[in-house]
């Protein structure tokens, strides 16, 4: 496949810890004075390995998500990604797909796709070369000349995650990229996510409330508690490779998610 | 039984309007002195064209360079305000507090200032299309939706990056509305500044014609000016219609979030 | 920036305004003819207070804007609700009534005159005119922005639609209602000053436009002066009750 040529080489390749978290603190000040909103946290993601943290509302996943791609900044700890510390934005070793369709409504699907590009002063023909193979790779080949608001809801999610690859970074951050999609559309997508995760071999870091999606997506579960977020427990996913639907209904996958949800529902 | 489509109904009353334009005065209802024939009003703006259309051309020059001002220093005052948060938390509940000022009041000042020349019109319909400018171009930068900026930090955008890619292109359709009700508005300023204290201009024909009893050639002018907001209208339509091709067609239309801007308007 | 900094950054802004005013004619920077000093303002600002012309004018205007406003407010509203609730109707004159809001309507001040003549019917026709269409847009409004599903849980449980009325729309259209008082009595007050300026014996829209003619500047000013104070006066009232009506909002 042409586009496979453009992207990194195969995770059998990759080596070492793409995502590293040391000592991990996070403290805002709030109304009441100062809030604790993670501590202790912990956390190594090795090279191609697809990670998804979970816990209750507040239990600041999206606060870390926002570290990891430099968008926030830390009161203690570091954070390393792809061996070096991450303090700004850095678009070449992280993507970020939103929750809700963050796609630039005046630009079409192809534009909003190059658009990190652009902001890279990219030549025209290669940007655009570069996001046709991205849209093609997230089975939206000829819609680029789409508004957003011409799009569905999954399609919408599919440009945002052909942006989010489109620099080939090592690392993709997903922010319940699928919440905002009725379950139909989301069970299709978290399957061609995983299609692509094995396409391109990305490291993936997911934040989701479904406990189905957790537990079909991962290789390794992430549970985290509340006030402040610390990491409970983490929860190895060793069912086999390619996923599918059928497995949904196994005994195996009822008892992840069983375990999973365990350590949710007993988090006060 | 199916009704008329609501617009073959407007057009009806349209078209009823002007057939009572014409009938009420021809058959009495009215005295002349009150609503002279359509015909008649047509026939006298023809007669005099040469008159309305001078008049015109210094409403039209006053229109132009008035909604050059207003729209110049409402983008650039409504840019500062809405953006940066020191300023609005300081000047945008200032701002709409002098707004409940009828600025026509300030009308007789500018004309001690600057004489009744246009320069005064321009400066009064200057102000008076100002503050929807302004304040549109305020709110549209202020309720950029978050994530749009949060992602394009996540891409790495810089600062002017982030202004002339997200920030203008989201703040367009708020703008546009500003600028289509401030450009409204300042042809509503002009006209009425002319009207008051003025020797030339549409709405000094208004209001000479009306000293001096000449119905149909007040109504002449009555019809130039409707025609110049209509013509307004359909340009600013136009302009809208090819700069916002990405929006859904249903926020184009008049939602109450659209017409609130709107409710800053006219008198 | 805490509220404090900003009402004092706020006072400090306020007296550099009014310290300009003042010593900038003062000192000849700008000439005092054309913006007299602050003081001298003030000054006439109680002359003119005091002088029984002056006080006849202000109450002359003050009846014309109260009587328009209550005509215009209840008739607005009433069509505004009708144009709101029954679509047939409200698709046929909600665009007409958006063209008409767009096109200066002073320029029918002279049939105004011709079929009222100059006095207080004719102020109070023209600003119920004027002030009439921003009414029905926004009670029009205010009516749909009462949700739906509130409608439908409160018809599912029973309710009558005289308590729908009560316990759904007014609560719901609070907020509205005021902001479109608000904004009737700009519209309201303004037209009356256009109307006064333009053709009329009395008034204080009449007095400031005499007063601008005659290069009185230092009344003009006055003048302005007490208009401006209240008609935000009016504003800064009815905004704090919609302060006070929408703690519920977010």
């Amino acid at each position: 496949m042409q586009h496979m040529a453009q992207l990194s080489p195969g995770r059998e390749q990759s080596q070492g810890a793409a995502v590293e978290v040391r000592g991990l603190g996070h403290i805002y000040a709030g109304r009441d004075g100062a809030v604790p909103a993670l501590a202790d946290i912990d956390l190594t993601v090795p090279a191609g390995r697809f990670v998804v943290i979970v816990g209750p509302s507040g239990c600041g996943k999206t606060s870390l998500l926002m570290m990891l791609a430099g968008l926030r900044t830390q009161t203690s700890g570091t954070i390393l990604v792809d061996g070096r510390p991450i303090a700004t934005p850095d678009p070449s070793r992280v993507g970020v797909v939103f929750q809700e369709a963050s796609l630039y409504p005046w630009l079409t699907a192809v534009e909003n796709v190059e658009f990190p590009l652009v902001l890279k002063n990219a030549p025209r023909d290669e940007r655009r070369a570069r996001a046709e193979a991205m849209l093609n790779l997230v089975g939206l080949s000829g819609f680029g000349g789409r508004y957003p608001h011409e799009l569905s809801g999954g399609m919408k999610q599919r440009v945002s995650i052909a942006r989010g690859l489109v620099q080939d970074p090592p690392v993709l951050l997903m922010d319940e990229p699928f919440a905002a999609l009725d379950e139909q559309t989301r069970m299709t997508m978290g399957h061609e996510l995983l299609r692509i995760w094995s396409q391109t071999s990305k490291t993936v870091v997911f934040i989701t409330h479904s406990l189905t999606e957790a537990v079909y997506l991962a290789d390794e579960v992430i549970v985290m508690s509340a006030r402040p977020g610390r990491i409970l427990d983490r929860v190895p996913i060793d069912l086999p490779r390619p996923r599918t639907y059928q497995m949904m209904a196994t005994d195996v996958f009822g008892a992840l998610r069983e375990r999973v949800w365990h350590q949710i529902r007993d988090v006060p | 039984m199916t009704r008329p489509s609501p617009r073959t109904v407007r057009r009806l009353i349209g078209l009823g309007l002007l057939v009572l334009w014409e009938a009420v005065p021809r058959f009495g209802l009215l005295p002349e002195l009150f609503v002279p024939p359509l015909t008649k009003t047509l026939a006298v703006l023809w007669l005099d064209r040469s008159i309305y259309g001078a008049a015109l051309l210094v409403t039209l020059y006053e229109v132009a360079v008035a909604m050059l001002i207003a729209c110049g220093v409402g983008i650039l005052t409504g840019a500062i305000v809405g953006g940066v948060a020191t300023m609005r938390n300081l000047m945008l509940p200032v701002f709409s507090s002098l707004y409940a000022v009828p600025i026509v009041i300030l009308y007789p000042i500018f004309t001690a200032w600057f004489g009744i020349g246009s320069e005064s019109k321009i400066a009064f319909a200057g102000v008076y299309g100002f503050f929807p400018v302004m304040l549109s171009t305020a709110a549209g930068i202020r309720t950029i939706d978050e994530q749009y900026l949060l992602a394009a930090r996540s891409m790495g955008a810089t600062l002017p990056q982030m202004i002339a890619r997200v920030i203008i292109p989201a703040s367009i359709p708020t703008v546009l509305a500003g600028l289509r009700l401030g450009g409204a508005l300042t042809i509503i300023g002009v006209v009425v500044s002319e009207m008051l204290t003025s020797a030339s201009g549409i709405g000094y024909l208004v209001t000479m014609n009306r000293t001096i009893l000449d119905s149909p050639r007040v109504f002449a002018a009555i019809i130039v000016v409707l025609a110049l907001s209509v013509v307004f209208d359909i340009i600013v339509r136009a302009v809208e219609r090819r700069t916002l091709v990405w929006q859904t067609a249903g926020r184009r239309t008049a939602s109450p979030e659209a017409a609130a801007p709107a409710r800053l308007a006219t008198v | 920036m805490s509220t404090a900094a900003v009402i004092l950054i706020r006072i400090g802004l306020l007296a550099v305004f009014l310290g300009a005013w003042e010593f900038l004619p003062r000192t000849g920077i700008v000439n005092p003819m054309l913006l007299p000093p602050l003081s001298l303002v003030i000054d006439t600002l109680f002359d003119i207070l005091g002088r029984g012309d002056f006080r006849e004018a202000m109450l002359v205007t003050t009846a014309e804007v109260l009587v328009a406003f209550i005509i215009a407010v209840p008739l607005g509203g009433a069509i505004g609700v009708l144009a709101a609730e029954h679509a047939y109707f409200g698709a046929i004159f909600r665009p007409m009534l958006f063209y008409v809001f767009s096109i200066p309507k002073s320029i029918f001040l002279p049939m105004f005159i011709l079929a009222f003549g100059i006095g207080f019917e004719q102020k109070v026709a023209y600003a119920t005119f004027s002030t009439i269409f921003i009414v029905i847009m926004s009670a029009s409004a205010a009516v749909e922005s009462v949700k739906a599903d509130y409608v439908l849980v409160a018809q599912s449980y029973g309710a009558t639609r005289a308590q729908i009325l009560r316990r759904i729309y007014i609560p719901s259209m609070m907020p509205i209602l005021l902001e479109t008082l608000r904004i009737s009595m700009i519209f309201n007050f303004t037209g009356v000053m256009i109307a006064e300026m333009y053709a009329s014996r009395t008034g204080v829209g009449h007095m400031i436009a005499n007063w601008g003619e005659n290069f009185m500047l230092p009344q003009l000013f006055a003048g302005v002066v007490v208009l401006a104070v209240a008609a935000m006066s009016f504003n800064e009232l009815v905004r704090y009750m919609e302060a006070r009506c929408s703690t519920w909002r977010s």
